[in-house]
């Protein structure tokens, strides 16, 4: 799931540190946003249009932040209203509901994992690239 | 791009294979969930019915309480409904109304059978009332006005005086289901009377009696405040019925209805 790559070169310490910040920025915003999923995505927004033009390490790991974000936010948002519906209108508590947020949880959890595991190693300077996100960045993200 | 395009698929049927896996575990009994529902309805019912049985004069006349429940129970076994749920009451009351309360009590007003013409508007009415119950929308309605929570505090005492009690199960009977809730009862009800063989068209008509008269006869503005529309509501029945054309019965002979009247009046 988690690939540690050599990068094409060696990241300084200051591009070091503002990559992994971009991972901690989403981290926080998240503890601090829970209820509201768009939270944390507009918390890695800002921060990567603040890096855009910056190095490319960096731009590198503020785009794979703001990506994971981004399908997060589908599946929160979704869980988000869902459970807004069953407060305030008819819908009942039922297992697909219970299922769903089961789920969500599931994968917010492994995001949360993988997103202070990379915090750290990017701390370091050692390149990390997520399943899925790392080929869509590289994609995006050109040097 | 076509390892990310496989990489992208995997990760969204992971995600739904883990929801659908999920879902095959019975959450709800899981965390009591419907117990818990189950048991504040039951409680909230029995909490509701005391405070309108203080309150109101419920009728103990056995051909009343017979000829109204032969009416039920013959919906009930029509459309296998289990006849023990639904706990009919008939109030002396002139307002023309009935409503339903949580946990099955059905509560019918004298002045809602002294005004329906024939005995097909009065179990059309029923009808509609019993698929309020079926449907769950009672709870369903509590629970958006007033939310679980305080629903169960007041089951278990801790948040249930007289008055916010006797607020509520006025709420109950003087508000009305949302439209949709109101248009799914409906037709519920007209299934229930085609399955029994009953003609459903005196329903429609006791709704267009109840448009067309509500200015006139101050009794009709009760059922009437809690079943907005009606004329609306008159014509989808009648358009549902001409789909479904089926042989009528007698739900009650005219001369059973007539004396049931006359003992009502002389109560």
């Amino acid at each position: 799931m988690i690939n540690v790559s050599k990068f094409i070169y060696t990241p300084g310490e200051d591009e070091s540190e503002k990559a992994s910040n971009s991972y901690l920025m989403s981290l926080i915003a998240f503890i601090v946003g829970l209820p509201l999923p768009i939270v944390n995505l507009i918390a890695t927004l800002i921060f990567y249009l603040g890096n855009r033009n910056g190095r490319y390490f960096v731009r590198w790991h503020c785009t794979q932040a703001l990506l994971s974000q981004l399908s997060m936010l589908f599946v929160n948002s979704f869980g988000f209203w869902w459970t807004v519906s069953i407060i305030f209108t008819q819908e009942t508590v039922t297992n697909s509901f219970v299922a769903y947020i089961f789920s969500a949880l599931i994968f917010n959890l492994i995001e949360f994992v993988a997103t202070i595991y990379t915090a750290i190693q990017t701390r370091k300077g050692i390149h990390v690239e997520w399943w899925f996100y790392g080929n869509l960045t590289n994609l995006l993200c050109k040097p | 791009m076509k390892k990310l395009l496989i990489q992208g698929t995997v990760s969204i049927v992971l995600f739904f294979a883990t929801w659908l896996a999920l879902m095959q575990i019975n959450w709800v009994k899981v965390f009591k969930i419907q117990k818990v529902t189950d048991h504040t309805e039951r409680k909230l019912g029995d909490l509701f019915w005391k405070l309108y049985h203080k309150s109101e004069k419920e009728s103990n006349n056995p051909f009343i309480i017979n000829s109204v429940d032969s009416i039920v129970t013959k919906i009930c076994d029509a459309n296998k409904i289990q006849r023990q749920t639904i706990k009919v009451h008939v109030i002396m009351k002139d307002e023309i109304n009935a409503f339903a309360l949580p946990n099955g009590h059905l509560i019918v007003y004298s002045g809602l059978i002294l005004n329906s013409a024939n005995p097909e508007e009065l179990t059309g009415v029923i009808c509609h009332e019993i698929a309020h119950i079926q449907l769950n929308h009672v709870m369903k309605k509590l629970i958006k006005e007033i939310g679980l929570s305080t629903l169960v505090s007041i089951t278990t005492g801790s948040r249930g005086s007289t008055a916010s009690v006797k607020k509520i199960a006025e709420m109950l009977s003087s508000t009305a289901f949302d439209r949709g809730l109101e248009k799914e009862a409906d037709m519920k009800a007209v299934d229930y009377l085609i399955k029994a063989k009953i003609n459903p068209n005196p329903f429609a008509n006791f709704l267009y009696k109840l448009s067309d008269e509500k200015g006139n006869i101050p009794q009709y503005l009760n059922w009437m405040s809690t079943h907005p529309d009606s004329k609306e509501r008159a014509s989808y029945i009648v358009e549902y019925c001409k789909k479904n054309k089926v042989t009528h019965q007698i739900v009650l002979s005219e001369k059973t209805f007539e004396k049931l009247k006359e003992q009502l009046n002389a109560e």
